[in-house]
């Protein structure tokens, strides 16, 4: 397994290193140099090199900070949530059932739903007017009057995660499922002759087996979140009064009013706050790998 | 003890895969029945089935003006080529990262998780303009290029934590028994690892079926695809819900049903590599 | 490095004489041309492609338009158009919004048109305060752009509801305030709001009438009477005059209020007319803005203009004149109900027999557009997040248009 100096392993990662190096390099590259400099597509006359300044201004900036809060609570219960419930249904979705090919099947629907439709659905059914979900918590008598569920500073951010949950949950639970299929049966049989309980079993066999598929797809998922726009940008834009304003958009705000040296420092310090959930990791990783 | 298993199944399975369920399903529920209903119903109180069916949203989506036929083809098209190509070298990529130790490697697999932290908004001009360049703008290509790139690196990690999680013993065993190597991982290690490269495989497609910045930047009119006609149904003058959830839903059920059949491999992919243990 | 820079710029060099080469053609050859321009339904979309194909089988000068139909993305629309402009691609001709012009022109991708429009016979087809408007936008004082459509917004109103609440159409801002109040009751056990308000994107329009209504004004937002219509902004919200909802309310949601009667009045203009009328038939009308010392009500605008990468800028401009005055703006106009800019298709009989078009034509004489400067697009993007501060009582309407005037003029 061990093999030091082989040409294999280089032909096996070449092609895939080759295609991301040649399209993404320049564009990154580019963008960290643009965050060094004054690079305001409104001013182009004004565009020079201007050290760290972007930077300085970025961490007295409020806002930044506002949504430096507010993607940590997006992606602490986004993924969470996403990820407890989307082991859930792998859970329940390996065991057997009738129809349990179809109902697979239907579990994907969130993840197969484009974007923008999920924002703009969930906004409708948000609606302090019209909103279905209104109408539910209503029948069921457990509010008395309509919520405006994205037009309250204090419930806005807590419905946008539902939503990122709602959507999220089937990617860990396809990721999950097809981890579980690989664990043998004999493992678990051992644990039936031990007289493990199914909790002991969950805890004791299944998941250190998909340890490193459990941790691969939360750092995965936790990235992917972090920089994930188009369902806050659509449901709320960023408010009511930035209470909804992710880091990624706030980025994106700023790159939409074209000054992009300034968004590109936020993306570049976000890189920054991303490798370190990343890096950790990585260390494990290797660590154990040298065991 | 019947009871108790009876029981057992209530509590362990019905009961939390129908509330589940009724999550996950309930705003796909509601897609379809905004897109059977008269605009003039979605007002006012919320009717829960339609007083006046009509299906004139879907045949509106494929003969009016909105050719979705057409960029469900031109979807399909992207998408499965996307995931072909970049299944094909990320396999390659994680097993030799997974079971090779090579100078380099700890730096290159560095270099992927970074790949996809950096907001797409902001390398638009220059991947343009690159395009734009190498002359595949408004062609497939350019398409097929970009999702390629950014599904690389997630699908290498993916894919290197599946084989992590499958013990080399099984591949060493075959070839100890005569196999060479890539021999060991078509008969050993593929089989077992079938199921994780339908999951790889199904992340790949969603996400080239469902990206719409680069989509909207590198295609023209003759090459739109589903994410793109969809935000062409919202104008400064509101959004077309009919025209829009029924896209929704023409969008998400040829996926479903192309994943029922493809979920019977995660199955499969197990027996076939309990038998070859 | 230096000898591959050298070849490089050879290179560039070389490209570009031939560029400059291929630019000088005859005025008969064939020419083709590219229009990038979005639409508000998807059923205008054939209405356009109708436009440009009898145009290029009409204009006798070999004129080829393609129209590829781009997507408002929320007004995207202007970013994407400049990222593949300065991407070195894009369109020859495309449609706009003043508000973005600025960028463009810093960026030298569009050509002033004002020789073109002095050239042309017909100039005085388009009212100079229009041109006017074109050129307030931009710092050399060209014209960028010509004038394509307009709207003008005004106050859609519900006479039953009037009538129920006991009031009549108010003539003065402090009248129209009242009617606010008064219009907030319970009509059959059912809540109804006064007024729908447009707390989210877009919201910028509807509330600078109530600036100026108050004695305001876009240059000073900061004097007493600002500062005074924001106040009264923020108290039809927190008195519970306006839905709920409003700080998360836009276009479908100040529409979908009214149009369920839930709100007794809204703001908007004459492209929703059509849909209301449908609606309530005789029980909806409008009235323009108030005002009081001062008055203001949004013009809502969209412009073609010419790209500086268009080889063939002679042939673009017969087509901008198509679109804006002959033809192309009569049919355009009297599909989608947009108020045309020629004045000879104003005179149609189309537009001259319609109520709202009336409202829309009274408004016009106090209508402006938000002062455009250097930071106008991301002023209106963070217009929303600023207010609802406000709004929610996080800051003092002072505060707030202190903040207002200084991320407009500043940046």
């Amino acid at each position: 397994m061990i093999k030091k100096h082989s040409k294999w392993p280089y032909l096996l990662v070449a092609p895939a290193v080759l295609i991301v190096v040649c399209v993404v390099f320049i564009p990154v590259i580019n963008a960290i140099s643009m965050s060094l400099q004054h690079y305001d597509l409104r001013m182009p006359k004004q565009i020079a090199y201007i050290g760290l300044d972007n930077y300085k201004e970025v961490l007295k900036d409020r806002q930044f900070w506002l949504g430096i809060r507010n993607t940590a609570l997006w992606v602490l219960f986004g993924v969470g949530f996403q990820f407890l419930l989307g082991f859930a249904l792998a859970l329940l979705l390996n065991q057997h059932f009738k129809g349990r090919g179809v109902i697979r099947a239907v579990s994907l629907i969130p993840w197969v739903t484009p974007g923008v439709l999920i924002g703009l659905m969930w906004r409708w059914m948000y609606d302090g007017n019209y909103g279905v979900i209104n109408d539910i918590l209503m029948r069921l008598k457990i509010i008395d009057a309509p919520i405006a569920f994205l037009a309250q500073i204090k419930s806005a951010l807590p419905s946008v995660i539902v939503t990122i949950v709602w959507q999220g949950i089937p990617f860990f639970a396809l990721m999950i499922l097809a981890g579980l299929q690989g664990i043998p049966l004999e493992m678990y049989e051992a644990a039936d002759i031990d007289g493990a309980s199914g909790i002991k079993k969950l805890f004791f066999v299944t998941i250190p087996s998909i340890k490193n598929t459990i941790f691969i797809t939360l750092l995965l998922r936790i990235i992917w979140v972090a920089n994930s726009v188009d369902v806050i940008f659509n449901m709320t834009g960023g408010g009511p009064a930035y209470s909804t304003q992710t880091l990624s958009v706030y980025i994106f705000n700023k790159a939409h009013s074209l000054n992009l040296g300034y968004s590109s420092a936020m993306a570049v310090i976000l890189c920054l706050i991303l490798a370190c959930i990343a890096v950790p990791y990585m260390i494990m990783k290797f660590r154990h790998e040298e065991k | 003890m019947k009871n108790n298993s009876l029981a057992k199944r209530y509590f362990g399975l019905i009961i939390p895969l129908a509330l589940m369920l009724i999550f996950i399903l309930f705003p796909f529920y509601w897609t379809f029945v905004t897109s059977v209903k008269p605009q003039a119903e979605l007002l006012g109180p919320a009717t829960y089935w339609p007083k006046q069916f009509t299906w004139d949203s879907y045949i509106k989506l494929f003969k009016g003006t909105v050719d979705f036929g057409a960029a469900m083809r031109h979807s399909f098209f992207v998408a499965s080529v996307t995931t072909l190509l970049s299944l094909t070298v990320s396999t390659l990529a994680s097993y030799a990262f997974s079971r090779y130790r090579f100078p380099g490697r700890k730096f290159l697999m560095g270099l992927f998780l970074s790949n996809n932290m950096f907001p797409t908004v902001l390398l638009l001009i220059p991947l343009y303009s690159m395009m734009r360049k190498l002359g595949f703008l408004y062609k497939p290509i350019s398409l097929i290029l970009a999702y390629t790139t950014f599904t690389i690196p997630f699908s290498v990690w993916l894919l290197n934590g599946f084989i992590d999680d499958i013990p080399a013993s099984l591949e060493e065993a075959a070839m100890v028994d005569g196999c060479n190597r890539a021999k060991a991982f078509i008969k050993v290690t593929l089989p077992i690892l079938a199921p994780c490269l339908i999951a790889t495989g199904v992340y790949i497609f969603m996400n080239s079926w469902n990206e719409y910045t680069f989509a909207m930047m590198f295609t023209n009119t003759s090459g739109r695809t589903i994410p793109v006609a969809l935000n062409s149904l919202i104008g400064q003058l509101g959004v077309q819900w009919d025209l829009m959830t029924a896209g929704g839903i023409v969008t998400v059920i040829p996926v479903c049903i192309f994943f029922f059949f493809a979920q019977k491999r995660l199955v499969e992919g197990l027996t076939a590599g309990a038998v070859k243990q | 490095m230096r000898k591959i820079l050298a070849l490089f710029l050879a290179l560039t060099l070389a490209v570009g004489l031939m560029a400059f080469g291929s630019s000088s053609a005859f005025a008969d050859d064939p020419v083709n041309l590219t229009f990038w321009y979005w639409v508000d339904n998807p059923d205008y979309s054939a209405v356009m492609q109708n436009i440009v194909a009898d145009f290029n089988a009409t204009n006798g000068k070999g004129i080829t338009v393609t129209a590829e139909e781009q997507v408002w993305d929320g007004g995207g629309y202007s970013n994407n158009l400049l990222t593949a402009c300065i991407g070195g691609g894009g369109p020859d001709v495309a449609t706009f919004k003043l508000t973005s012009i600025p960028s463009f022109v810093e960026n030298d991708l569009v050509v002033d048109l004002t020789d073109y429009i002095n050239a042309w016979e017909d100039k005085d087809e388009i009212d100079p305060n229009l041109y006017s408007v074109m050129q307030s936008a931009v710092s050399d004082g060209g014209i960028y752009l010509m004038p394509w459509m307009t709207q003008f917004l005004y106050v859609y109103y519900r006479p039953s509801y009037f009538e129920a609440a006991g009031v009549e159409v108010p003539t003065t801002y402090d009248e129209f305030l009242n009617c606010i109040e008064k219009c907030t009751m319970e009509i059959d056990g059912k809540q109804v709001y006064g007024f729908g308000m447009r707390g989210s994107k877009g919201g910028q329009e509807p509330w600078g009438s109530f600036i100026c209504g108050a004695g305001g004004s876009w240059d000073d937002l900061t004097s007493e009477g600002s500062v005074k219509g924001m106040q009264d902004f923020i108290d039809i919200y927190t008195k519970g005059y306006v839905p709920p909802t409003a700080l998360n309310d836009a276009y479908s949601e100040i529409i979908a209020g009214f149009q369920s009667g839930l709100t007794a009045m809204t703001v908007h203009h004459i492209s929703s007319s059509k849909a209301m009328v449908d609606i309530f038939g005789d029980d909806v009308s409008a009235f323009p803005f108030p005002g009081g010392t001062n008055r203001w009500t949004s013009m809502g605008e969209t412009e073609i203009g010419l790209l500086s990468s268009c080889k063939n800028p002679d042939a673009a401009f017969e087509f901008i004149k198509y679109m804006s005055a002959y033809d192309g703006q009569k049919v355009w106009c009297e599909t989608t109900g947009n108020l045309p800019v020629a004045k000879s298709v104003q005179a149609g009989e189309f537009f001259q027999s319609d109520r709202f078009v009336k409202t829309s034509f009274e408004s016009q004489g106090f209508a402006g557009v938000v002062p455009i400067t250097t930071f106008t697009s991301e002023w209106i993007n963070n217009w929303p997040a600023t207010i609802s501060m406000a709004l929610t009582g996080q800051m003092s309407a002072a505060d707030c248009m202190a903040t207002l005037q200084k991320t407009l003029y500043e940046g």
